[in-house]
């Protein structure tokens, strides 16, 4: 496996961890008929899931690079740089299909923080597209 | 899905002393990962790549790639 393939891995699972907690701990007390969440109390549970984030994949990518065989970290070449263009192409077009559909929380009445809580939540679907994407096309071969 | 491009990669590694996968894929700037994909007939490479991967051989282009549709 190629370092970037070992890259996408690392995202795909540090991002759903991280984030995935920090979700299901903001909208846990949605489900429970508690309809305002994400008040200012929300942004320390963002902090430590963002330094969770950080430093898991600091660690994880270190730990990558010194496991890949040199041939497998390397620059990107061409097959490679195809594969980030083309997922992060997919990225985007998920990122501007959530963005479009944020009108439906402010619609409901969601407001302030509450909405930066659902663009976060679209950013990191568009981020995990990204990551999916490139693992599949990297498995595929291209 | 296959790509209509066919290739002689796999042989002519075989009758260059055997050379692996890993030394072509040195040779010609890539991964040994796009080198596999190429010979497996997964990836086209760039029109420079293909030209890469003949100059290591030492053969014209057509010797390395064959279009085969359906």
């Amino acid at each position: 496996m190629s370092f970037r393939e070992k890259s996408a891995w690392i995202t795909l699972m540090t991002v759903l961890a991280c984030f995935g907690a920090y979700f299901v701990e903001l909208f846990g007390g949605f489900a429970g008929g508690n309809h305002h969440f994400g008040g200012l109390q929300s942004i320390h549970l963002l902090l430590v899931s963002v330094l969770a984030l950080a430093v898991l994949q600091i660690a994880l990518t270190a730990i990558a690079a010194l496991t890949t065989p040199k041939d497998g970290r390397g620059p990107a070449d061409e097959r490679e740089r195809m594969i980030q263009l083309r997922s992060q192409s997919l990225g985007y077009h998920v990122l501007m299909v959530l963005a479009v559909g944020l009108f439906a929380p402010a619609f409901f009445g969601h407001r302030g923080v509450e909405m930066a809580n659902f663009a976060l939540l679209a950013v990191v679907i568009s981020a995990l597209t990204v990551s999916v994407a490139q693992i599949v096309m990297f498995r595929r071969g291209a | 899905m296959a790509l209509p491009i066919a290739n002689q990669i796999r042989r002519l590694r075989f009758e260059h002393g055997e050379m692996s996968q890993s030394e072509l894929a040195e040779r010609i700037g890539m991964t040994r990962q796009t080198v596999a994909a190429i010979e497996a007939g997964k990836y086209s490479p760039s029109l420079e790549a293909a030209f890469r991967i003949a100059h290591v051989f030492g053969v014209g282009l057509d010797q390395v790639f064959q279009w085969s549709p359906g």
